[in-house]
Order: structure tokens, then C-alpha cells, then sequence
């Protein structure tokens, strides 16, 4: 991982190829294929292998700040999958080349990479709010004293994306120890059915409305016990999935059977994985000293300016 | 199986308890480690997933793979029950959550294990349970930096 943005090996192959490629913001998208040849002759990573790396780049719900604007299918969080990459094209965005300035010496260091966290691919830390993160550092670079417990509190709770909310022990997460995150979707009750938006970006729309559905199935065993079965069984007359890949939106429609009411159904509801998902996350330090030595190790450049830039390119 | 100190029998839930019981309910023959039975001790942890140590014994190994195989999401996904007694895990998506089946925790530590256990009340299903010192343990050997007090997965 980069010391000036946080970002890792064959991300920033993939940007340098773009650039080298001429596909900055504004100018036209490049195909992917000629962009995973570049980073072959880069790192000698083969190209299947850095697609993927270039789709999670490019999908809007991997990440706070996205590198590379996609152009053509990259992909859905359910069960469609990407094109290949030979009929994909990829474009640099604004802050994709803000971190090729910082990791050319042309700005000072980006945190990109604390911004980002690594969830998305398995790892532990979380992403967290663009803005809070720039002032939180900002504060910190200006000297301004403010205590551990304050400059966790301007950073705020790791923020998913997608607008699903996010519950958990903060204040163990800002202490540096591993806890379990909650992500859950907005779920609300209308006059006769209960709608679930925003799903969770680490739950697949796919699965979970598969699984509600399964939920509402009767089990062999209902005979033997029922009150588990009771407990188990959603009151579900009717599921209507209107998301639209297109635009990454969910929107699952429950219809509760009749003699439950919308109220009790999305009680229920909630507690199905997909419409809730958990995520384990751990900072290797407590949060305050991260921002710290993050300061500390770039305090002889000029950090304002490139927190201004990269605050800039976030749109 | 002893006596243990448990939580009052909650009104509804988690899924992965939900999970556990469905697992009994089919005759399968496990204990509930992991957040879902620290939860059901009355520990403040948020409960992630299914968590069990598998008997290791025939004909459970076989049971164990029908009952996966009727609340797997990708049943074809399933490794072979012929090869469980060579995995040290299997991972299963259900409509409960994921499943996490500790085949070789079961083949080295079921005896000790079970002997200390409890069962205890999921709506009308009795659910095996670990005792929670060997809950702890597990924990505390598996998942770098969970002690005690601290919430994981």
C-alpha cells in the first residue's frame, strides 16, 4: 500500500495506465482490454487477475471515493456479473488523478486509503465519511488540540454507502479494538406493505430477496415443531422485487399475510440477512493516533492543499 | 450435558439462532459456539452467524449434509458428505444467515466439549449449546484479539 495515498499496487498500476492511455476526466473513456495490457507491462499482473481489482475501481458501492469512472456493465451487487473486459472502458475521475499527483510528488499526500478502507475486499477496516476524515486531519495539521474522543467524533461512524444504516460500538472501533458492525436497510411500512430500500452494499439483492422468499416457505419439520416454525415462517402473502440493476437501486415489496399487520411483518423482516448484514472491523491503531502519525509522517508538505484538492475531486 | 446459567427464554430470535434450531429440528447433532451461543449465554455481543461444532460421528455427518442441502442458497455448492471427514470447515448460505459447520473442532474436541454443554429453549426445539467457558476459549484461540469484553464475530 502506498505511503502518499493509501493505495494499493495494482490500483495504482491501473491509474498510471489510464493516464498513460490519455483517459483523464473529460477526455474519452479507453477500452479496458488495452488498459489491462498497459498493466501487464506494468507489474506483469495478467489481465484477468487486475479486471477485478479494476471493476471494485470502478463499482460506486465498493468505496467512498471511486477512482475510475466505468463505462459499459460492470456488474451488479447481485447475481449478474460483469462483462468481460473486452467490452468495458474505463476513465480516470477526478480523484483518481489527484492520487497520481500525490504519488508523483506534484501534491502532498491523499488519504485516499484511509478513506476507502478495505472492507470491500475482505479486509477489516472500515470506509469512512470523505469529509470527515479531511477535517479531522485538517485539524490535526493545523494543531488545534483537540482531544482523541473529539477528532473521532468530526471523523463520525464508518459510512457504507448505499444509505444503509450502520449501528455499532463506535467508541471500540475508534479505541483501536476489533467489534461488529450492523448495516441495515431503510425499511418502511406503508398502509399495506412493507418496502426495503437501501439495502446493505456487502448484501447481495439477489440472495436476499431469494431469501425472504424461502423464509415464507413451509419447513418438513413445521409438524414436529411448530412454535419454532412460527417463530421461523414469514407472514408473507406477496414479494415484489422492484429494484433496478441499472441504477443500483433495491426495492423489495412484502406484502404481509392477512392477520399480520405491515408493523409485525417488518419487524421480522429486519432480522433477515441481506436486509441486515454484519461486518467485523478492527483499525490497526486507535483511530486519533492513525490521524496523528498520518500527519506526523507528511508534516513537512503542504497537506492543505492537497486535502483542498482531493475534497475538490469528490463530487 | 450440566445445567447452566442462561438467559431468560427472549421473546424472538436472531436468525442464526434460528438457524441452530432448524439444524436440531432435523435431527442433526452439534453445539452452538461462536456469537450466536455467547448471545444466548446473555453476553452482549452482536451475533454474526451460525457458529457449530459438528458431532463427527456417522450417520450425523450424512444428516448434517441433507439438512445443509434443504436451507442452502446454492445447495450444489455443498462439498460431498462423503468429504466432510477431511475438511476442517464448510461455509453454507442460507436463508438464516451463513452456517459455519467446525467438522475438525469436532473431530478433536467433541467429547470434551459436548460433555460440558447445555441444552437450551429455542421456541418449542431444545438447541446444544457449548458452556461458555469453552465458548470463550474457542474464541479466544480463533480470533486474534478476542478476550473477553470484546465483541467478535
Amino acid at each position: 500500500m502506498s505511503e502518499r495515498s493509501g493505495v494499493g499496487l495494482v490500483e495504482l498500476a491501473i491509474l498510471e495506465a489510464l493516464d498513460a492511455l490519455g483517459a483523464q476526466p473529460g477526455q474519452p473513456y479507453q477500452p479496458n482490454a488495452m488498459v489491462l495490457a498497459a498493466v501487464e507491462d506494468l507489474i506483469g499482473l495478467a489481465p484477468g487477475y487486475a479486471y477485478e481489482v479494476l471493476l471494485d475501481l470502478g463499482r460506486p458501492w465498493t468505496m467512498p471515493v471511486s477512482l475510475i469512472s466505468p463505462c459499459g456493465n460492470f456488474g451488479s451487487r447481485g447475481h449478474d456479473q460483469a462483462a468481460d473486459f473486452r467490452y468495458t472502458e474505463s476513465g480516470l475521475t477526478q480523484a483518481g488523478q489527484v492520487v497520481l499527483a500525490a504519488e508523483r510528488g506534484e501534491l502532498a499526500p491523499v488519504p485516499v486509503g484511509l478513506i476507502n478502507g478495505n472492507t470491500h475486499r475482505g479486509g477489516t477496516r472500515p470506509p469512512f465519511r470523505p469529509q470527515g476524515i479531511i477535517e479531522a486531519l485538517r485539524q490535526v495539521s493545523w494543531h488545534c488540540g483537540l482531544s482523541d474522543a473529539e477528532l473521532a467524533a468530526l471523523v463520525g461512524p464508518p459510512e457504507f454507502g448505499n444509505g444503509c444504516t450502520v449501528t455499532g460500538d463506535f467508541a471500540a472501533l475508534a479505541a483501536g479494538r476489533g467489534t461488529i458492525l450492523r448495516l441495515e436497510a431503510r425499511v418502511s411500512v406503508g398502509e399495506d406493505s412493507v418496502v426495503i430500500e437501501n439495502l446493505p452494499p456487502n448484501a447481495n439483492p439477489d440472495d436476499t430477496a431469494a431469501d425472504i422468499a424461502n423464509r415464507a416457505r413451509p419447513h418438513d419439520w413445521a409438524s414436529r415443531y411448530p412454535a419454532l416454525h412460527q417463530q421461523a415462517l414469514l407472514p408473507l402473502k406477496d414479494l415484489r422485487d422492484e429494484s433496478r440493476a441499472a441504477t443500483d437501486t433495491d426495492r423489495l415489496v412484502c406484502v404481509p399475510k392477512a392477520g399480520t399487520s405491515p408493523d409485525q411483518l417488518r419487524d421480522q423482516l429486519i432480522d433477515v440477512y441481506g436486509v441486515h448484514t454484519t461486518v467485523e472491523v478492527t483499525l490497526p491503531q486507535p483511530l486519533a493516533v492513525m490521524l496523528r502519525g498520518w500527519v506526523g509522517a507528511h508534516q513537512d508538505e503542504d497537506l492543505p492543499a492537497s486535502l483542498a484538492s482531493l475534497q475538490d475531486a469528490i463530487p | 450435558m450440566v445445567a447452566a446459567d442462561l438467559r431468560t427464554v427472549p421473546p424472538a430470535y436472531p436468525a442464526p439462532v434460528l438457524a441452530a434450531a432448524a439444524l436440531t429440528a432435523q435431527d442433526v447433532s452439534f453445539l452452538l459456539v461462536g456469537s450466536a451461543a455467547l448471545w444466548r449465554h446473555g453476553e452482549p455481543v452482536t451475533v454474526a452467524d451460525t457458529d457449530a461444532v459438528i458431532d463427527p460421528r456417522e450417520p450425523n455427518l450424512s444428516r448434517l449434509g441433507a439438512a445443509l442441502a434443504a436451507m442452502a442458497r446454492r445447495p450444489t455448492a455443498i462439498p460431498r458428505v462423503r468429504d466432510f471427514p477431511l475438511l476442517h470447515l464448510v461455509r453454507v448460505g442460507t436463508c438464516y444467515g451463513n452456517i459455519d459447520c467446525l467438522l475438525e473442532r469436532g473431530r478433536l474436541d467433541w467429547e470434551r466439549l459436548s460433555g460440558s454443554s447445555a441444552r437450551v429453549p429455542v421456541a418449542d426445539v431444545s438447541v446444544p449449546v457449548a458452556a461458555l467457558a469453552d465458548t470463550w476459549a474457542l474464541r479466544r484461540r480463533f480470533k486474534r484479539g478476542a478476550g473477553q469484553g470484546s465483541e467478535r464475530g
